[in-house]
């Protein structure tokens, strides 16, 4: 009972840790995970505590890894889980070794990554130049025409230009390439700077380019410029050098241009094989530091998680040994000293860990000890809040009530059939997919909650069986308790018609379980039947799942021994939700039973349905002390007699507990203390024991003497809570009616828009296609005949039908409508449900 | 009415500002930052604030210029990202910002080709937020007019260069004078820009902007004392659009020596407090400083108003304080010179 009833026992307890055990004993400590360390050196900064170093050393062999992690990403090397266990935390002496791998490594690819920059911005130089001579080349040709010198080619030029008639002037250009997005902007600086005097052409490179150093991939141009004299030239270069162009020199000459192409060309090929060589060598570095980056990350980071433990540690005078404060769960001293036993040993220290239970008066952390089973639902409740110190933890009644709740919203057998084989299948297959470490967010989701996910599914099937609803439709397995016994000619031409509950038309006795299917063919007053049922419903879950938590907080008061509180909270509580909404509760039973088509005296109207009163107006009536000005005359607006004296001492009763809540316990509190002024003030002060040595002394947080108007601004707040949060949640509890009606529309849309039609669409191109196969092999007609007919009366059939669905042709003529809200429904004819 | 309009485009920006803003530095973190032994030190310290790990991949030794690099590439990306999501008029509210580092940048590259630098020396040197396409081939202009046709007549600074335009050589001389009229155009230009946008952000923007304003025209002046530069010529560059405008400009404008410019600030009560509380003794703030604490105050001072840009100015200003602020502890400590290590600038 104890540790799901209520959150763990915790106790303070002292650490002595010998300073060459203590890595080890954290070490084990940390792996067990049952230890809260509290921090001894609060006021010491971050950088001036003891394990510093180690922890900035940690950092460093860190920053390595992410290095190589990146460098692994870059490649794209798939880095191996960690087969098999968690390794463990290596010991100290490992980590100098560890930083020795890590700075080699480093160094290495640091090393190769040099060579392979500088070799690829070799590369990207000549391939750069291999393009600039292809596409200069096209430039020229298309100036040149026949001849091939540079000579005409200026010619062409310049007589281009009627305003300058220089005659031999030597046109010089530089070629090169630039970044293809710069291009605009560097055409109109050329042309502003050398006032239009220059000539650019540039062609795109259609394949990207690699940049050495970032090894993006980007898009240039080749650029060649057309200019005269010395002064443009200079002025050309500094643009280029500004806008990031790289030039490279180009013969005039074409057969000059063609060798130097020749050259490139093979230059590139040498190149490439280096090139493909240091690649490998990266690769063959980066392969193996894959195998086991992620066991590194594991060990670094236990590395600096134990440092980070350890600076939290107070070191003794003599040095000698390390003393912490830690909450453990009473329960789990056992494990906890045998864990600092093996840590001792593996440390090889001869001085045993000292480990002692301290008293103290501050508020223990809450622990709840969880399973794969429970944390799930527990996650849950931490969602909302984290319960104090050994209060009730309701996260135990959670795994009923939450999956319960759901499933009150999502009735259907199908759907919760198909919620459950998802949830059964991954707790089946739980240990694959754990180890698969799928880090979709979704799905992790849906992993953590597999067994709420189970229950879900479970608990829905079974109020599907209660709503009687199987994908939007529902199961005859009983035999509904309706009969129609209207002839033939009736039910061929009315177009609706009531099934009377008095008659023979009921057999009155219910359908065994559950709604009576029948209620699937009553289209006119189906929802509101199930809209009376379900409201109903949601309401009494509603009402007793809060009289269930407002005990849960009895049980608080009596162990925290607050006597007041149950007298002035808890009873006052209670009262209300059971004088008000309880009461309501009450009414809904009454007016289930006594009212009825087929009271036992058959003439008295007042038990009959046609005065059965609604529930909602009767409440509200009851609030505002008035009765029913809309009462039909011939029936009785009670229930039973003295309803509406009881109703006002209820109010009233209910009312009056609202000031009890408000101003009892402050008053009691008042009184108190003024109780304990007048004794002298005796300050209750624990005595609060020290540890053996060195133990600080651990500051009381119990302090009696509140200031009293926090203790009413408090109360205040809680009462209005309180009284405003039951009549709110009754309502929210209508919410579960909501989500049900939805759902089960939705479900009835989605069959008929969805399911059905792909349903029915299939049937056809199945018949379709088996018939024509058979008219093909057979070749005989009649067969084909009756495959048309059938394809082509299907959806005939669904047309005529009485509720759009496809049922038989008889179902339509039994459709009809009911009076009885209560219990009445149209004749199910066919037992199948369609 | 602003007000109920100005979520829609900016209130996401706003709330994402005031977060940032939350990262600032507290007094707290700078009593611990001033304990620190080593850069080291300094770098776990800031481990635990908003800074987090933006440290974490560099190799140690640290050095302060890797600090001030990274300090400076956290803001940036910061002020990019609200520059990005932003819209008009916000937008061009947040370019405003940017061409103040525009106007930096452009004098520090035509400084350093005047002394012969290699343009890919200076490059790194500049303001990111600053930067423009044509920057880098600024060295191809040997004169003002030059200066403006060839490279600045497309950036957004073009319309603040119109009077700076003649035939002078660049020299020294020159390029402060370019420099400062640079700012008065610019200035100007912001304090109309905000005032053209209204509601709030006028209101605290031009408070801020007017500062700044006298500020630099105190400032120029202290500095011309002993130049060449003239009195007529000093008067061009004073930004127009502060609370010294224009009884104050024109008393400055006739000011002689640093006695005469304190007795100018004497008739303005904040400049006033400024100028008392001054000195250049041992243990005395200076009065760069004091306006630093005085600008800190306005650019605090602006958050406490909502629905407004001002904010985002603010912010950046704050930012860039608590840079400096680092960059002079962390100096300090590497330098271990550690009698000025509080001569930082606390801002909450």
């Amino acid at each position: 009972m104890g540790s799901l009833f209520r959150s763990e026992e915790m106790t303070l307890c002292q650490l002595f840790l010998q300073s060459e055990a203590a890595y080890a004993c954290v070490s084990e400590l940390g792996e067990l995970g049952l230890v809260q360390f509290r921090d001894l050196n609060p006021d010491v900064n971050a950088f001036q505590r003891k394990f510093v170093n180690e922890v900035r050393r940690c950092d460093e062999m860190e920053r390595k890894l992410r290095y190589l992690e990146k460098e692994i990403r870059r490649d794209g090397i798939p880095m191996l889980e960690i087969p098999g266990e968690v390794p463990e935390a290596p010991q100290p002496r490992e980590m100098i070794d560890l930083e020795a791998t890590f700075e080699k490594l480093e160094n290495e690819l640091r090393e190769v990554n040099q060579n392979a920059e500088a070799l690829k911005r070799n590369y990207l130089e000549l391939t750069e130049l291999k393009h600039i001579l292809r596409k200069t080349q096209v430039f020229f040709d298309e100036h040149e025409g026949g001849a091939s010198t540079t000579e005409s080619m200026t010619r062409a030029l310049i007589s281009d230009d009627p305003n300058k008639h220089m005659g031999q002037v030597q046109l010089g250009f530089v070629a090169g390439v630039i970044l293809r997005e710069r291009i605009p902007a560097f055409e109109r600086m050329l042309w502003r700077a050398c006032r239009g005097n220059v000539f650019l052409r540039q062609a795109e490179i259609d394949t990207p380019l690699e940049d050495p150093s970032s090894s993006d991939q980007v898009y240039k141009s080749v650029f060649i410029i057309f200019f005269q004299g010395d002064q443009l030239k200079t002025r050309v270069k500094k643009i280029c050098e500004g806008f990031r162009a790289t030039l490279y020199p180009c013969p005039e000459a074409p057969a000059d241009r063609r060798e130097m192409a020749m050259g490139v060309m093979t230059r590139i090929e040498d190149l490439n094989t280096v090139l493909g060589q240091t690649q490998d060598h990266r690769h063959r570095v980066l392969v193996a530091a894959a195998k086991n980056i992620k066991n590194w990350f594991v060990k670094v980071r236990k590395i600096k998680a134990i440092y980070h433990t350890l600076n939290l540690f107070n070191l003794d005078v003599t040095q000698k040994c390390l003393i912490a404060e830690c909450w453990v769960p009473a329960l789990d001293l056992e494990t906890i000293q045998l864990a600092l036993r093996r840590g001792t040993e593996r440390s090889g220290s001869s001085v045993p860990p000292i480990l002692n239970r301290m008293e103290t008066l501050e508020d223990p952390p809450t622990y709840n000890r969880t399973n794969k089973f429970t944390s799930a639902f527990q996650n849950l409740i931490y969602a909302y809040g984290v319960a104090t110190y050994r209060e009730v933890n309701p996260a135990p009644y959670t795994i009923i009530t939450f999956p319960f709740l759901f499933a009150v919203m999502f009735g259907d057998l199908g759907h919760g059939a198909i919620m459950a084989v998802f949830g059964f299948w991954m707790c089946y297959k739980e240990k694959p997919l754990q180890a698969k470490k799928i880090d979709s967010e979704i799905w992790n989701i849906f992993f953590g909650g597999r067994y709420i996910v189970l229950l879900m599914g479970l608990f829905s099937m079974y109020t599907g069986l209660i709503y009687n609803d199987i994908f939007s439709k529902s199961l005859n397995i009983f035999g509904s308790s309706w009969r129609q016994n209207y002839n033939e000619s009736t039910l061929t031409t009315a177009k609706s018609l009531q099934l009377n509950p008095d008659s023979m038309d009921y057999l009155q006795h219910p359908y065994p379980f559950g709604i009576d299917p029948v209620w699937q063919l009553a289209e006119a007053n189906k929802i509101i039947f199930m809209n009376a049922y379900k409201m109903k419903i949601s309401i009494i879950i509603g009402v007793f799942h809060m009289l269930f938590g407002v005990c849960l907080s009895l049980w608080n008061h009596l162990y925290f021994k607050r006597r007041i509180s149950v007298y002035v909270e808890f009873i006052p509580q209670i009262l209300f939700l059971l004088l008000l909404f309880f009461y309501m509760v009450l009414l809904m039973f009454i007016k289930w039973t006594s009212y009825g088509p087929s009271p036992p005296n058959f003439d008295d109207v007042r038990t009959s349905g046609y005065c059965a009163p609604s529930i909602l107006i009767t409440f509200i009536n009851m609030m505002l002390f008035k009765t029913d000005p809309n009462m039909r005359t011939d029936c009785d607006d009670t229930m039973f007699a003295g309803q509406m004296g009881l109703q006002k001492f209820f109010v009233i009763a209910a009312l009056m507990c609202v000031p009890v809540m408000l101003f009892g316990k402050p008053y009691f509190i008042m009184k108190e203390q003024k109780a304990r002024a007048s004794q002298g003030h005796q300050s209750i002060e624990a005595s609060a024991e020290n540890g053996t040595a060195g133990g600080a002394p651990v500051p009381a947080s119990a302090h009696h003497d509140e200031d009293i108007t926090e203790v009413f601004i408090h109360q205040a707040i809680h009462t209005i809570e309180y009284v405003l949060g039951s009549v709110s949640h009754t309502a929210s509890y209508l919410r579960l009616w909501a989500l049900s009606l939805a759902h089960a529309q939705l479900a009835e849309v989605a069959w008929n828009m969805l399911l059905r039609k792909g349903i029915s669409t299939l049937i056809i191109i199945h018949t379709l296609s088996t018939c024509r196969a058979a008219c093909r092999t057979r070749r005989r007609t009649c067969a084909c005949g009756r495959c048309r007919w059938r394809t082509r009366s299907s959806p005939r059939s669904r047309g005529t039908c009485c509720s759009g669905k496809a049922c038989s042709p008889r179902a339509t003529r039994a459709a009809s409508t009911c009076t009885w809200c209560s219990r009445a429904g149209p004749p199910s004819p066919s037992p199948s449900w369609c | 009415m602003k007000g109920c309009i100005f979520n829609i485009d900016a209130g996401y920006l706003e709330g994402l500002c005031r977060g940032f803003k939350c990262g600032i530095l507290k007094q707290s973190d700078y009593l611990n930052l001033v304990q620190c032994e080593t850069l080291e030190d300094l770098k776990l310290h800031l481990q635990g604030t908003d800074y987090g790990t933006f440290l974490a991949n560099e190799p140690s030794p640290l050095s302060v210029s890797t600090i001030d690099d990274k300090l400076r590439e956290k803001l940036v990306i910061e002020f990019q990202h609200l520059r990005n999501h932003s819209v008009e008029p916000m937008s061009t509210f947040l370019d405003f910002i940017t061409y103040s580092y525009m106007i930096d940048n452009i004098i520090l590259l035509i400084t350093g080709t005047l002394h012969q630098r290699p343009i890919s020396e200076l490059i790194p040197k500049c303001h990111p937020l600053g930067s423009f396409e044509q920057m880098e081939a600024i060295h191809v202009a040997a004169t003002p007019a030059e200066l403006y046709n060839a490279v600045l007549v497309d950036t957004p600074l073009a319309p603040f260069f119109v009077d700076c335009i003649s035939e002078q050589d660049l020299d020294e001389m020159n390029i402060e004078i370019i420099r400062n009229t640079l700012y008065k155009a610019y200035l100007e230009a912001f304090y109309e820009f905000c005032k053209l946008i209204g509601g709030t952000t006028a209101d605290v923007m031009c408070e801020i902007l007017a500062f700044e304003a006298d500020r630099r025209a105190i400032i120029i002046t202290i500095n011309s004392f002993g130049t060449e530069l003239s009195k007529d010529d000093r008067a061009k560059l004073y930004p127009r659009c502060g609370k010294l405008n224009p009884d104050g400009l024109a008393a400055l404008a006739r000011a002689d020596d640093y006695e005469q410019v304190k007795a100018v600030a004497e008739y303005y009560a904040e400049y006033a407090a400024l100028f008392e509380g001054a000195g250049n003794n041992v243990g005395d703030k200076t009065l760069e400083d004091k306006f630093f604490e005085h600008e800190v105050t306005l650019n605090v001072n602006a958050f406490l108003q909502q629905f407004h840009f001002g904010v985002f100015y603010s912010y950046l200003k704050l930012k860039e304080q608590e840079c400096r602020n680092i960059v002079w502890i962390s100096e300090c400590v590497a330098q271990k010179h550690r009698a000025k290590i509080d001569n930082y600038i606390p801002i909450f």
